[in-house]
């Protein structure tokens, strides 16, 4: 299951539409969400129908939040499309195969089994999500939110039993040429994140589409290609004194 | 006003509704005259994972009386509503309850609470979103969980969390759900219990990448009551118990030092005195049997 995650504070302005390029990725069945970062009073910026438009075309979902929000809310978008990717998945064998529209119709015992094999797939469902985060200058103050966003997202994914990884881009690159810039190649471990946008200098273009279409791309060249779950990826849990992780490993 | 299952034909009066969780609310119902309380669900298939654990916890425990008593949907409105009966538990929430009880009332509910989660835990599951308002405590000290819709089996990531309560959020590990991940959110639920304030002011405060248990220990021993329960407190958010049966065990244990509940607000001075007393008549004990 593939997924793109955009985060913006403002619209578009260069280069193709970016509701076109995302209509492009739903066609090869990646899910675009799309976040609108707002400070207070600042809400004007932000091209609202734009986002709306992304995710529509994108098949996802749109919110506008403050910073303080954002972690939660890819958390929460990055799981209910998850889930709704599934439930859209197995509702569609119901009505092949039962005849019913949704699984609410089912009658409890059967829907309490449909139910249970819809979170094992949840929970195993190999899933890469790719963030695309706009790096114009107004999204400056914005970035250290978006940063503990990422590393939070990367710890939820790295706790699922499924096969994880994140890739992170930011656009638009130091050249006109280049719509984004890869910061993070797909990984699963959280610990490997560090500082994800030192050093960054910050432009005036927002070339929203075309960086879509990259990151679209990029997807395509590394499909099958995640590294493989590495054995140990655990943060320690006794911070203090290393010898107390496996004391405190009981799962 | 009356609720008929569709499929199971029982006939329910909704009597008020008790809250309101995370995927729905709840009411206090009766059916035959026998008291019950009713989850009213807004998605059928997100309920039902919430019904399946609390049918799996039942297999697991034929012994007590039944918790879950019945599943089924109801016509509301022109709409199908998905719904669960389940015992009646009457109870105030564990932050609540020790507000009006006093600090020593904690020391017996976190025995139970422990035990609740250790029964939880031998039957394979984690219970996820520990919190005050998901904890209710009756009279009597007994202690119910109420609010499944975090319920995990173990090794699997964690299905619903409150972010204070999360040791991912602290910086302390990830969200496989492991024994580990419920004492966690049991230390900050003391926290937040008998320290809410400085709890909300910390995380209003704190930069993310500052988060740490750290910062949670430095709220435990500059506590007047928390304080006692230091060491319990760190063995907790490090995840160092055996079990769970070892963490009540232990509370038990440091708990018992919270005393017979001293209230809120006496100064710390005479609290000290008292403390002190009780030391004194501790020795005097000892003494007393080592005769």
């Amino acid at each position: 299951m593939n997924q793109i995650l955009l985060i913006t504070d403002g619209q578009s302005n260069v280069g193709e539409s970016p509701v076109t390029a995302a209509s492009r990725a739903l066609a090869q069945d990646i899910v675009v969400n799309v976040i609108g970062v707002v400070d207070e009073g600042e809400a004007g910026r932000i091209g609202a129908e734009e986002i709306e438009g992304i995710a529509r075309a994108g098949g996802g979902m749109s919110r506008i939040v403050q910073p303080h929000m954002l972690t939660q809310t890819v958390q929460m978008m990055t799981q209910q499309t998850v889930v709704g990717t599934i439930r859209m998945t197995v509702n569609k064998e119901l009505r092949q195969l039962l005849g019913v529209e949704s699984v609410a119709e089912l009658p409890p015992p059967k829907r309490a089994e449909v139910v249970r094999m819809m979170e094992e797939l949840s929970e195993t469902t190999r899933l890469r999500v790719a963030l695309l985060i706009d790096a114009s200058a107004s999204m400056r103050p914005k970035l250290a939110a978006v940063e503990e966003a990422i590393r939070d997202l990367a710890l939820s994914l790295q706790s699922r039993q499924g096969e994880s990884a994140v890739a992170v881009f930011h656009f638009p690159g130091e050249d006109p040429h280049v719509p984004c810039v890869l910061d993070l190649p797909w990984t699963d471990r959280v610990d490997g994140l560090g500082k994800l946008f030192r050093g960054i200098r910050m432009q005036g273009t927002t070339p929203t589409g075309p960086a879509l279409l990259r990151v679209v791309e990029y997807f395509r060249e590394t499909c099958g290609n995640i590294k493989e779950k590495t054995e140990h990826s655990l943060p320690p849990r006794g911070w203090e004194d290393p010898d107390v992780m496996e004391s405190g490993d009981v799962g | 006003m009356l609720l008929k299952g569709k499929w199971n034909g029982n006939v329910y009066r909704l009597e008020r509704p008790l809250g309101a969780g995370s995927n729905g609310q709840v009411w206090l119902a009766s059916r035959g005259g026998a008291p019950c309380a009713l989850k009213l669900g807004l998605d059928a298939a997100d309920l039902q994972g919430e019904t399946n654990v609390l049918a799996s916890l039942e297999r697991g425990s034929r012994n007590r009386p039944k918790f879950l008593l019945d599943a089924d949907d109801a016509r509301l409105d022109g709409r199908d509503i998905p719904f669960y009966a389940m015992r009646y538990v009457p109870g105030m929430p564990i932050r609540k309850f020790v507000r009006r009880c006093g600090p020593g009332a904690a020391a017996a509910a976190g025995g139970h609470l422990l035990d609740r989660l250790a029964e939880l835990h031998e039957a394979g599951w984690v219970f996820g979103d520990l919190k005050c308002d998901n904890v209710l405590v009756a009279p009597g000290g007994q202690v119910t969980l109420v609010d499944y819709g975090g319920a995990t089996r173990i090794g699997r990531s964690v299905r619903q969390f409150t972010e204070i309560y999360d040791r991912g959020y602290w910086h302390a590990g990830n969200r496989t759900a492991d024994p580990a991940y419920d004492w966690f959110s049991a230390a900050v639920l003391w926290i937040h219990a008998l320290d809410g304030e400085r709890l909300m002011r910390l995380t209003r405060t704190l930069p993310p990448k500052n988060r740490h248990p750290r910062e949670l220990m430095r709220l435990v021993r500059t506590h007047p009551h928390l304080r006692h329960l230091e060491m319990w407190m760190r063995m907790a958010l490090e995840g160092r118990f055996g079990s769970t049966r070892e963490a009540s065990r232990r509370w038990r244990e440091c708990a018992a030092r919270l005393g017979g509940g001293m209230p809120d607000g006496i100064p710390g001075w005479m609290a000290g005195m008292a403390a002190a007393t009780l030391a004194l008549a501790a020795v005097a004990a000892v003494l007393w049997f080592a005769r």
